[in-house]
């Protein structure tokens, strides 16, 4: 039972070794299901709009998934280790507002710009790593403190003022396409998703997020420093909420003191659509980046059918049901673990909360 | 020195009069305010007045109390209560009475939180996960249901729940007084309510024992969206208008305010007794900055700031190295009598 639930556990590309079972392997990846998703509905899409297919609405629906995809990514690290970050839209509005002044009032160029917003985002981060890794509160409640605070600074810095003329260098780099539906930002973000997913999945870092995440206290006694391992996770969810500042400001070319208050639960949301649970363990970089292209297709494919707006919430929220339905795992039953019990195990005695203090 | 029973259960250690810090604070918070503000007391009935303000906050936080204390959570509450504002102003407008504009308002909160309920009990899937997918779908359904020119002006009868008084004590006040009493004596003297609690601290446990876990489950998440239901009308009502996110802002305070009244978000310890006080204690402290003239946001900020500075102080007290000394001070203490050492 328990060897079954952790194979079960282990990250899909682990799963199914050999050849003869790469297909059916490859089937019940998640990243591979969604992606087969954003296919048919492309289609769909184009059969009824043929404008649908084309490189202004392709590079629009890539340009418009960018923001919410930095976003999943750091929140992909922060649920790998069982935790929940609910601060990343408004670290991500703060990095947006700060680094967009500087930019229109200062001539702040690209490079200058990522590297402060990246900054501002691991300092950010840092406040939710020490809250959780070292004062060790709930992360849900540690994250929740932290967006209270941080939204009420996005106010405090703007000062009722807003961004709002950003240079065509940077607004450009959404729009202009290097392929046919391309645009530039998105190449711009692959490599960092690439970089997410080889360190989740190749360094000792990586696997060591996957173990805490998935049973912190066997991670204690595998000698894994749990308690530092969830503190760097927090970090890394400040550092690409940042990045995903200036991937709003490139993307919308302005920011304003309410800049990313709805997007704490979408980018949660993109993450469990690419397969990534809320406890642990399981999911990856890809299914974030998949996540999130999966959700702006099927909200512009919602437009597209002309479905109005105020429905597009909705939509996000049938989404994420869908993809919690068809999980099996994550649902009682599958695994033969039920609701209660991991927290149960948790719950055995004061000692354990002890042993995951590393 | 208290007699102990040889079966007391091994208990987590637990801050000492938690509620005794909080009205501490309350009183404080009052005679700071009201030194320094002069608008603050009004003639005596000002304090009362500004209950007005909260009491939406409080009804919600009643609700996600039992949620929390169920060891789930209730993300969706917000956008129910906006949900049942934009019914109660909708059916107004068709020209229904208030009455059953309130029930159905009520209703519609109720049979969303069924919704959740059922979900989250019988099929088994984390309560954030539904709550949150629910909160975006009733959030649409809200603002589709409000369309271009959400309902506003509504019949005087109707205004009334919102801003009229008996006496001088204002019916919102009195509607979140009357509910808080509800949810104390049910979570603390009824059979629902005590199982409730033994669902949140060990979920296997309470199945063991014979619990209906799944029942309760289920009526607490309705019970929480009737309760969101009566927010929504109160909001309806105090603003005179229903506006698709009017309830929405209201979540993250409403958490914020049953985690400072001690209850642990695992579940299964926390005292409505002390909700409702950290509800008084954050509602007048963000009326009172207002009227100092400080800004809804950075109020937001300052809440934030108390909630984990708070919680910062209530964990490392809970903590190790400060409860242990405690409890190894008062067990030496315990040692003069017969009693038995607790386990644990």
């Amino acid at each position: 039972m328990t060897l079954a639930r952790n194979i079960e556990a282990a990250p899909p590309d682990q799963r199914g070794g050999s050849p003869g079972r790469a297909w059916p392997g490859l089937l019940r990846r998640r990243e591979v299901l969604v992606l087969a998703a954003i296919v048919l509905i492309i289609a769909a899409s184009t059969a009824a709009h043929p404008y649908f297919w084309s490189s202004g609405n392709l590079a629009f629906i890539f340009a418009d998934s960018v923001v919410i995809m930095f976003l999943a990514l750091g929140e992909s690290f922060v649920m790998l280790g069982r935790g929940i970050d609910l601060s990343v839209g408004s670290i991500m509005g703060l990095s947006a507002i700060i680094v967009g002044f500087r930019i229109q009032n200062h001539g702040m160029t690209l490079l200058p710009a990522v590297i402060l917003g990246a900054a501002i985002g691991v300092v950010l981060g840092l406040g939710n790593a020490i809250l959780v890794g070292v004062v060790r509160l709930p992360p849900i409640i540690a994250t929740l403190g932290t967006l209270s605070v941080y939204s009420g600074l996005e106010f405090v810095v703007t000062n009722g003022n807003q961004v709002d003329t950003i240079p065509d260098s940077f607004t450009d780099l959404g729009s202009h396409t290097v392929l046919p539906g391309v645009p530039v930002i998105l190449l711009i973000t692959l490599p960092f998703v690439l970089v997410a997913a080889a360190v989740l999945r190749h360094t000792v870092f990586g696997r060591s997020i996957y173990a805490a995440g998935d049973d912190a206290e066997a991670a204690y006694r595998a000698g894994l420093p749990v308690r530092r391992v969830l503190f760097m996770t927090y970090l890394i969810s400040g550092l690409f909420a940042g990045l995903a500042g200036i991937a709003f400001l490139i993307y919308t070319s302005g920011a304003s003191s309410t800049t990313g208050i709805n997007d704490n639960l979408t980018a949660i949301a993109a993450a469990i659509i690419g397969g990534t649970a809320l406890t642990g363990g399981r999911g990856g970089a890809f299914g974030a980046f998949v996540g999130s292209v999966f959700l702006t297709v099927t909200l512009t494919a919602m437009s597209y059918a002309h479905i109005a707006d105020v429905w597009q919430p909705a939509g996000v929220g049938v989404l994420v049901l869908l993809a919690v339905f068809s999980d099996t795992r994550s649902r009682q039953g599958g695994t033969g673990r039920r609701p209660g019990q991991r927290r149960y195990r948790r719950r055995q005695g004061p000692e354990n909360l002890e042993v995951v203090k590393a | 020195m208290t007699t102990m029973t040889a079966l007391e259960l091994p208990k987590r250690w637990r801050v000492p009069g938690w509620g005794l810090c909080l009205l501490v604070a309350i009183v404080g918070e009052l005679a700071y305010f009201t030194l320094t503000t002069r608008q603050f007391a009004g003639h005596g009935t000002g304090m009362l007045d500004l209950t007005e303000q909260f009491a939406p906050t409080g009804v919600l936080a009643l609700g996600l109390a039992m949620v929390i204390l169920t060891g789930n959570i209730d993300l969706s509450a917000g956008a129910n209560a906006s949900l049942a504002a934009v019914v109660a102003g909708t059916a107004l407008e068709k020209g229904y009475g208030p009455v059953v504009a309130v029930i159905l308002a009520v209703a519609v909160g109720a049979l969303f939180g069924l919704f959740n309920g059922l979900v989250v009990a019988f099929l088994g899937i984390d309560s954030l996960l539904v709550t949150l997918a629910t909160q975006f779908v009733v959030t649409s359904i809200a603002t589709s249901l409000a369309g271009a020119s959400p309902p506003y002006g509504f019949a005087a009868s109707f205004q009334l729940i919102g801003q009229g008084a008996v006496d001088f004590i204002p019916i919102d006040l009195l509607v979140f007084l009357v509910a808080g009493l509800i949810v104390l004596l049910g979570v603390n003297y009824t059979t629902p309510g005590r199982s409730m609690i033994l669902i949140g601290y060990n979920r296997r446990v309470a199945d063991y024992t014979g619990i209906t876990t799944r029942r309760t489950l289920t009526a607490v998440f309705t019970f929480s969206g009737i309760l969101a239901g009566v927010a929504g009308v109160l909001l309806a009502a105090y603003y005179n208008s229903a506006q698709p996110d009017i309830g929405t802002d209201l979540l993250l305070p409403a958490i914020t305010v049953v985690i400072l009244g001690g209850v642990d978000i695992f579940g299964g310890r926390g005292r409505i007794g002390e909700v409702i006080l950290a509800v008084f204690l954050l509602g007048f402290m963000s009326q009172g900055m207002l009227i100092e003239g400080d800004s809804s946001l950075s109020i937001t900020m300052v809440t934030g700031l108390v909630l984990i500075g708070a919680l910062v102080i209530k964990f490392s007290l809970e903590r190790k190295n400060f409860s242990q000394l405690w409890t190894a001070r008062m067990r030496r203490l315990r040692t003069r009598s017969p009693d038995l050492d607790p386990p644990g």
